[in-house]
C-alpha cells in the first residue's frame, strides 16, 4: 500500500474501497454468484508519481482503474480525483483514461476520432488541429491518421487511444495494459512520453503484466491479489535490493543465530546463508560483521531481486 | 463543436444508416408512382413507417453498441454532462427524420406536379404527426438502449409495438367499457407512445374539438402535440437519469 504524506500534492485518494459485483439469477442462462472484486483498498497517488498496478489475472486491477475513472461505483468507500469525487465533471476534467481494448467508430478515421474527442473535451477547432498534429508526430500516427479505424491493428488502436487520453494534458492518467500490441519502438516512445508526463507533474497509474517495462518507469507498485493489496515486503524493495548469498566453510546455523537478526535471514544451511538486503551499500558491512564474528567466508554473491522475482515470490507464497 | 460532433455521429455511426435513408425515400417514391393512393392513405403509410419503424431503425443500438464495444468507456471519462450525450444524439435522430420527411414532401410535390397522382392536401399534417411520433419512439428506444446492450432496444420495442397492435388494442377496447379499469386505460393512453392520438390528430379528427382543463380551453390538437412533446421529454429524462447512474464495463464482447 502506498501512502503519501503530502496531502497537498495528492491527486488520487482511494479510501477503504470495496467493490462487489452482484450475482444474478438467470432465467434462460445460468445464474452467477456475487464476486468481491476489491476489498478495503486504500491508496493515494501524488503529482509526478507513477504507480504500477500488478497482479495475476482476475486480481481486480481493471476494476480498480475503472473505479478511479468513475466508470463504476464502489460498493463501499470513496475515490477522489483532484479532490473531487470520481465521475464528477471536475474530476473528469483532469483525467486521461485508456482502456485495455480501446474501441472507436469503424467509419471514423484517426483524425476524426481525435476531432470527436477534442470536441467532447471542449477544445476549440484550432486547438484540436494542433493536438492532432502533435499526437500524430509523437506517436508515429502519420501513416494511418486518415485511414478508417475499422482496419486498425491493436497497436494502431493503442496509439490512437493514448493520443485521445493525452489530448487534455491530463493531471491524472489511467492506463490499462498500454503496451498491448505495441511494437518495440512504440513501447520505447510510450515510456519516454510517460516519463515526460511524470516530470511535468502528472500522476500515472498503469496496470500491466509487462513487469520489465514497468520496472523501467517506476519503483512504486501495488500488488493486487484476489481483490486485496499485498505488501511487497519490507525486507526487500523491488529494483534496489536483493538477497546476499554467503558461502561458508561450516557453522552457518550458529553464525546466523549469533550475528544476524531473524528478519534478515532468508535461508540458512551449514555452508550457506541467504540474507535480505534492502540496499547494496549494506553488503560490505554485512560481510565485515560476519568475518569479524568468525565466519570463514568462501564466496559472496548478491542476487538483485527485480519486480518479476517479487511478483513470483508473492504469487507463489499465496498458491 | 461538441453538439455538432455528437449530432453528426448519429448519422456517421453505421454505414447502414445511409442505406436506411435511401431505402425510405425510394420506398416512398415507389408507393407514390405505382399505387393510386389518396393523401390520407399515403399519410397513414408515412405515419406507420416513418413515425415508428424509421425511429426504431435509426436508433437501434444508439447507446447499446457503444456499451457492448466498450467505446462508451472513453466517452464518459470526458468532462461534460452526460445528458448532453443523450440530448444531442436524440436531436441528431430528430434532425435526420425531419430532413427525411421534408424530402418525402418534396418528392410527393414533384410527383404531384409531374403526374398528378397524389394530392398533397393534408399531407403536411401527417408528416408533422409522423415527426412527433418519431421523436417519441426515438426517445423511448434511445432510453431503452442505455440499459439494453447492442441493438436489441429496437428489436424489443418492435416486438412490443407489434404485440400491442395485435393483442393489446382489442383488449384495451374491451377494458374501456369496464368501469374498474379506467386507470389502466388512462395510463396506456397517456403514458405510452401516442400512436392513436397522433393518428387521429393527423387525420383531422381534433380540428373542431375543444378540450377544457379547469379554466383553460385548448384545442385538442394542440393538447395532442403538447402531450407528445411531454412524452418525448419524459422518456428522455428517464434515459438521461439511467445514463448518469449506469456503470460501464470496458470488457469487449
Amino acid at each position: 500500500m502506498i501512502h503519501n504524506d503530502n496531502k497537498q500534492t495528492t491527486v488520487i485518494e482511494c479510501k477503504q474501497l470495496t467493490k462487489v459485483y452482484k450475482g444474478h439469477k438467470g432465467l434462460l442462462v445460468g445464474c452467477s454468484k456475487a464476486v468481491c472484486a476489491l476489498k478495503n483498498i486504500s491508496l493515494s497517488v501524488s503529482k509526478g508519481q507513477i504507480i504500477g498496478l500488478i497482479g495475476p489475472n482476475g486480481a481486480g486491477k481493471t476494476t480498480f482503474l475503472n473505479l478511479m475513472a468513475g466508470l463504476i461505483f464502489p460498493t463501499k468507500g470513496c475515490v477522489t480525483v483532484c479532490g473531487y469525487p470520481a465521475r464528477s465533471i471536475e474530476a473528469r476534467s483532469g483525467l486521461g483514461y485508456m482502456p485495455e481494448y480501446p474501441a472507436f467508430l469503424g467509419s471514423y478515421s484517426a483524425r476524426a476520432v481525435l476531432r470527436y474527442h477534442g470536441a467532447l473535451l471542449g477544445l476549440s477547432h484550432k486547438a484540436i488541429s494542433l493536438r492532432t498534429d502533435k499526437s500524430s508526430q509523437q506517436l508515429q500516427m502519420k501513416e494511418f491518421i486518415d485511414r478508417p479505424c475499422s482496419g486498425f491493428s491493436q497497436g494502431m488502436k493503442q496509439r490512437l487511444a493514448l493520443a485521445v487520453a493525452l489530448m487534455n494534458d491530463p493531471q491524472v492518467l489511467l492506463l490499462d495494459e498500454p503496451s498491448n500490441g505495441l511494437d518495440p519502438v512504440g513501447i520505447i516512445q510510450l515510456r519516454d512520453m510517460l516519463k515526460q508526463l511524470r516530470d511535468s507533474g502528472a500522476a500515472i497509474v498503469i496496470s500491466s503484466h509487462r513487469l520489465g517495462e514497468l520496472e523501467k518507469l517506476t519503483s512504486d507498485y501495488v500488488f493486487l491479489y484476489r481483490g486485496e493489496v499485498i505488501s511487497l515486503g519490507d525486507r526487500i524493495v523491488a529494483g534496489q535490493a536483493g538477497r546476499l548469498r554467503v558461502e561458508l566453510v561450516s557453522n552457518g546455523n550458529d553464525i546466523a543465530e549469533k550475528l544476524l537478526s531473524p528478519s534478515k535471514i532468508l535461508g540458512v544451511s551449514d555452508t550457506e546463508l541467504e540474507i535480505a538486503v534492502s540496499n547494496r551499500e549494506e553488503v560490505p558491512d554485512i560481510v565485515n560483521n560476519l568475518a569479524k564474528g568468525g565466519a570463514r567466508i568462501t564466496g559472496v554473491l548478491l542476487q538483485r531481486e527485480n519486480i518479476e522475482d517479487v511478483f513470483l515470490r508473492l504469487y507463489n507464497e499465496r498458491n | 463543436m461538441r453538439a455538432y460532433e455528437l449530432i453528426k455521429e448519429t448519422f456517421c455511426k453505421k454505414r447502414y444508416i445511409l442505406i436506411i435513408h435511401l431505402s425510405w425515400l425510394i420506398l416512398c417514391g415507389i408507393f407514390c408512382c405505382f399505387f393510386s393512393m389518396s393523401a390520407s392513405e399515403f399519410g397513414r403509410f408515412i405515419f406507420l413507417w416513418g413515425g415508428c419503424f424509421l425511429a426504431l431503425a435509426l436508433s437501434a443500438g444508439i447507446f447499446g453498441d457503444d456499451i457492448s464495444s466498450g467505446r462508451i468507456c472513453i466517452i464518459v471519462t470526458k468532462p461534460f454532462w452526460l445528458g448532453e450525450l443523450y440530448i444531442y444524439r436524440l436531436l441528431g435522430l430528430s434532425l435526420q427524420a425531419a430532413v427525411d420527411f421534408i424530402l418525402v414532401w418534396c418528392i410527393i410535390f414533384i410527383l404531384h406536379i409531374l403526374m398528378r397522382k397524389v394530392s398533397t392536401d393534408g399531407l403536411a399534417l401527417w408528416l408533422f404527426a409522423s415527426w412527433l411520433l418519431f421523436n417519441t419512439c426515438a426517445a423511448l428506444s434511445t432510453s431503452l438502449s442505455v440499459v439494453v446492450e447492442r441493438a436489441y432496444n429496437a428489436l424489443i420495442l418492435l416486438v412490443v409495438i407489434v404485440t400491442a397492435f395485435i393483442v393489446a388494442d382489442p383488449l384495451m377496447e374491451y377494458l374501456k367499457e369496464q368501469a374498474e379499469t379506467g386507470v389502466l386505460v388512462s395510463f396506456t393512453r397517456f403514458a405510452c407512445p401516442p400512436f392513436k392520438m397522433l393518428y387521429e390528430f393527423a387525420g383531422g379528427e381534433y380540428d373542431k374539438n375543444i378540450l377544457t382543463v379547469v379554466r383553460f380551453s385548448l384545442a385538442k390538437s394542440v393538447a395532442c402535440v403538447v402531450h407528445s412533446l411531454i412524452l418525448t421529454v419524459v422518456y428522455s429524462v428517464v434515459g438521461i437519469v439511467l445514463l448518469s447512474r449506469r456503470q460501464f464495463s470496458c470488457r469487449r464482447d
